[in-house]
């Protein structure tokens, strides 16, 4: 009978036509996700390339005065290649995954924006994880919303009903069957996105395949749920679409607007402000002053005196520079704060809704997600410090160029936060939310 | 066609829908949609205060320079930072996608940073929820739960065979359900551009041009529920049952809200790659290094500017010329690499619309997609929108970088020939508060109409093919 069933699924052009546009839809996300992580892995070959290009030109022009050469001198930090972002695209279409900075103050370097265009942003991505959380569950609901209700319009079930013994199981095994295909069909992705991003097997991955099985599992639920109510296919079809709006459009929204309205965030305005008078006003005032804010700061540099009060100094240039990020760290912090609220308070809000659920954990897998970018901040911020700390004693002490060991700079790589996948954060909320709509269909059950 | 019985199918349509509970649901559904849109909106404009603070303070801190040599001023630099147009408030557009605040320093053009996406969680990518959204997004699934029914059901359960033998034509029964509809959906627009009216006087002094705009934001949401109405009703008339006619619509919806658009703008994105922040500055920085580089001493152009000016001032030495000739080197560097500059972010900005055409010209077959770009641009939330503001900082940073580089000449002395240090070689403070405060201006309702041609065409079109869809299914329909 399961074989016949089957086969009478196949035939029906709901079948056919989803299928083949899912499978289309799939692959297209597949070759975006992959379009994407060759041009990054393009440009990271292009950065470590040029970077040592640029210290040796700028060396051969600015090579008498360290202190000159470092005021041109760029350098890379890069997101290390991670396949799993073509399969979730997330914020990184937006937040750069290069950044380049000098030793100046690193408030005016760090927050700079890659060039995208802000109309393909608003469109977003037609990667592997819209298609899970958008598209399947249309399917689904294509699939699943006349299950019973078609069967009695067409005056088939009176006969089904006669002829099997559990109506229940026999829902069952329809349902199970449309499950059966579309899991199928979602491994079939999962390998081809697998063997075409080079992804490897290893927990995050499966990770990510668990997530989009359970979300679909949880669609299979509600949609189990709303046969069971036995009315008609217009009612199922319409309730059924509306919680797809209400999961995937509305609530997302909604709640999206509400926490940029708690948290907006005009620190990120004031830092700019002061970080940029935070190191020009220093033109202005005693050298000393400025200097002994920064030996506050450095007692190891102290050694290096004061310069005179008057002419253009390498020390105290370099000096003014760190003020711009000193005077602005407060406001800093407190944008960097937000972010983390804002963050916080999505991944609470999203874990009652598998949709919202999915995605953040999908971007969270992949590395593309706001915590991730905020995390990469903070290596940029460590990075910064570190190289500054390694130059500025050989500025102030008028090293020459030649005793530097140039080759040691290329990009750094950051490797991403390396944290072990929080299985039971992960997969609790989805599994309540299939166990709510199943709890619910055997209370309705009963009750039929 | 009798108008009476025109007439009489219209109240007739009214009549039904609100016979039953559902439309008083879907009514109050969209009340709660619009106040939280309201509120939204309005808190989203609202960022406005934070921006105009901080153009003043940053204007204030540029002001409270002391005397210091021009140079310094022009590093010192200043901000610009983005204003929402007023009618944000209503659709939100790429806003959160747009960079808001860009240092204007000389030589160098900053990115615009600080998009609102920057700092959001993946959950911005399901979207937003505006007024603009909800009318997009929302009315047509409303339109066509309302509509569905309109004629299939008549067809299902034989009240179409009465109607036509009581005399009522095709045309009469077609068109008086199309306009019934249309009522309908009216009574929910008319709130949004109610309340956007009074936001509009609340928030701000309106000008004729956001007038203008709001006027035509709400012709452009009439047409859209006619299109809706009519491409309902026909779908209705053309199906064997309601059930066929729902699943079409739905459908329908999904292809046009859904599917076109993302897949779209992807495509375009696909054949139309865009370079990165690096490689775009590379090329710039290439350009300029083999036009002139005004920090080689023996670069070709500039060796030859100053024999020029040494000649026609007939002195040996640059210390000797009447002006300040670092001034004057800074001022042609400015220009070379400013105009180079402008050349390559145009072509930036080539692609990005080339990126976009694709689901512009989408609208061609999409009505969707040709409302959601106009209401866009009405609400000044559009690329041009953002383009213009990007062209106006550069404007003004222009001028900053010129304006500091012609005080230099005139009032720093030609002994100094390099660094810019120091209390001795000044300008007055008075200069820094003479130069005006960068002002975002929004651009005018004219040349919005003339880059949405696209939108605006298309969207008279659909209405013209469905009135006579109309036309031609009641010549051709049958009762069964």
């Amino acid at each position: 009978m399961y074989q016949l069933m089957i086969r009478q699924f196949l035939r029906t052009k709901t079948c056919q036509l989803g299928l083949i546009l899912i499978l289309a839809l799939g692959l297209t996300g597949i070759v975006i996700g992959k379009q994407f992580l060759n041009d990054k892995e393009k440009r990271v070959a292009q950065t470590v390339e040029k970077q040592e290009e640029h210290i040796a030109r700028n060396i051969k022009f600015h090579g008498d005065d360290l202190g000159l050469l470092l005021y041109y001198l760029k350098f890379s930090i890069v997101k290390a290649h991670n396949p799993l972002t073509g399969l979730s695209i997330g914020q990184d279409d937006l937040n750069p995954s290069i950044q380049q900075v000098k030793i100046l103050t690193l408030e005016g370097q760090k927050y700079d924006m890659d060039l995208v265009n802000p109309t393909r942003l608003l469109y977003g991505n037609l990667d592997l994880s819209f298609i899970l959380v958008y598209i399947f569950p249309l399917l689904i609901i294509a699939f699943t919303y006349n299950l019973l209700s078609e069967e009695e319009e067409t005056g088939t079930w009176k006969m089904v009903r006669v002829t099997v013994k559990s109506q229940v199981k026999f829902l069952l095994m329809k349902l199970s069957l449309r499950l059966f295909l579309l899991v199928v069909l979602m491994s079939i992705l999962y390998l081809i996105a697998a063997w075409v991003l080079g992804i490897a097997w290893e927990e995050a991955f499966f990770a990510f395949f668990i997530v989009g099985l359970l979300y679909q599992l949880f669609w299979f639920s509600l949609s189990f749920w709303i046969t069971l109510l036995k009315r008609n296919s217009s009612f199922n079809a319409v309730v059924l679409l509306s919680f797809w709006l209400i999961l995937v459009m509305l609530l997302p929204a909604v709640i999206n607007n509400a926490i940029t309205n708690k948290y907006p965030v005009p620190e990120a305005l004031t830092t700019v402000i002061k970080q940029r008078d935070g190191y020009h006003q220093k033109w202005d005032t005693n050298k000393k002053e400025t200097i002994e804010k920064f030996y506050k700061n450095y007692p190891q540099f102290a050694k290096y005196g004061y310069p005179p009060e008057e002419g253009f100094n390498w020390l105290w240039y370099y000096t003014m520079q760190h003020l711009g990020d000193e005077e602005s760290r407060k406001e800093s912090n407190s944008m960097r704060d937000k972010v983390l609220q804002r963050q916080k308070m999505s991944k609470q809000l999203a874990k009652f809704f598998p949709s919202m659920h999915s995605l953040l954990v999908f971007n969270d897998l992949a590395g593309s997600s706001l915590s991730n970018h905020i995390h990469f901040l903070q290596y940029i911020s460590n990075f910064h410090e570190n190289i500054r700390l390694f130059f500025y004693p050989k500025i102030f002490s008028q090293a020459t160029t030649v005793e530097i060991d140039w080759e040691q700079f290329n990009p750094a790589f950051y490797e991403g936060r390396n944290q072990p996948v929080e299985w039971l954060k992960i997969l609790v909320p989805l599994l309540a939310g299939i166990l709510i709509f199943l709890v619910l269909s055997f209370l309705t059950y009963q009750t039929l | 066609m009798s108008k009476e019985v025109l007439l009489l199918i219209i109240r007739q349509f009214w009549k039904t829908t609100f016979k039953f509970g559902e439309i008083f649901f879907l009514i109050g559904l969209m009340g709660v949609l619009l106040i939280y849109a309201v509120y939204s909106g309005v808190s989203y404009h609202d960022q406005n205060h934070f921006r105009t603070d901080h153009q003043e303070k940053a204007r204030e801190s540029w002001e409270g320079n002391p005397d210091k040599h021009p140079h310094r001023m022009a590093h010192f630099g200043t901000f610009a930072f983005r204003l929402k147009h007023p009618l944000s408030i209503f659709d939100f557009g790429i806003e959160s996608y747009t960079g808001n605040a860009v240092f204007l320093e000389a030589h160098r053009q900053n990115m615009v940073n600080f998009p609102e996406a920057g700092f959001s969680t993946g959950l911005l990518r399901f979207g937003e929820l505006s007024m603009g959204m909800i009318l997009q997004v929302i009315l047509p699934l409303i339109i066509f739960f309302i509509g569905y029914t309109s004629v299939a059901a008549d067809r299902e359960n034989g009240t179409l065979k009465i109607l036509l033998t009581q005399g009522a034509g095709w045309k009469e029964i077609l068109f008086g359900r199309s306009i019934g509809l249309c009522l309908i959906a009216l009574l929910f627009v008319f709130p949004f551009m109610i309340i956007t009216a009074f936001l509009l006087i609340s928030e701000s002094h309106p000008t004729g041009d956001q007038w203008i705009r709001l006027g035509l934001l709400t012709v452009t949401y009439i047409i859209f529920i006619i299109v809706l109405s009519l491409i309902t009703v026909s779908v209705s008339a053309k199906s064997q049952s309601s059930k066929v006619a729902l699943v079409k619509l739905l459908g329908f919806w999904l292809v046009m809200v859904v599917l076109l658009p993302r897949t779209a703008q992807s495509l375009g994105a696909y054949f139309h790659p865009s370079p990165d922040k690096l490689a775009f500055r590379a090329a710039i920085e290439e350009e300029v290094i083999e036009y002139g580089d005004s920090h080689n001493p023996n670069d070709p152009h500039f060796a030859a500017l100053r024999d020029s000016v040494l000649k026609a001032n007939n002195v040996d030495s640059v210390s000797k010329l009447p002006f300040n000739y670092g001034g004057l080197i800074m001022s042609e560097g400015e220009r070379i690499s400013t105009e180079i500059y402008n050349k390559h972010h145009e072509r930036l900005l080539n692609i990005y619309r080339n990126q976009n055409k694709l689901s512009r010209w989408m609208a061609v077959v999409n009505p969707y997609l040709a409302v959601k770009n106009l209401s866009m641009a009405l609400c000044g939330t559009d690329f041009a929108s953002y383009a213009i503001f990007q062209n106006q900082a550069e404007e003004y940073r222009y001028k900053l970088a010129q304006r500091m580089n012609e005080l230099q000449m005139k009032f720093i002395s030609s002994k100094r020939v390099s660094g810019s240090e120091g209390k001795v070689h000044v300008v007055n403070r008075s200069e820094w508060a003479a130069f005006p405060d960068f002002k975002h201006e929004f651009s005018n309702i004219g040349s919005t109409l003339r880059s949405e041609v696209i939108s605006i065409v298309p969207l008279v079109i659909w209405v013209l093919l469905f009135l006579w869809f109309i036309l031609y299914i009641s010549q051709k329909s049958t009762v069964v």
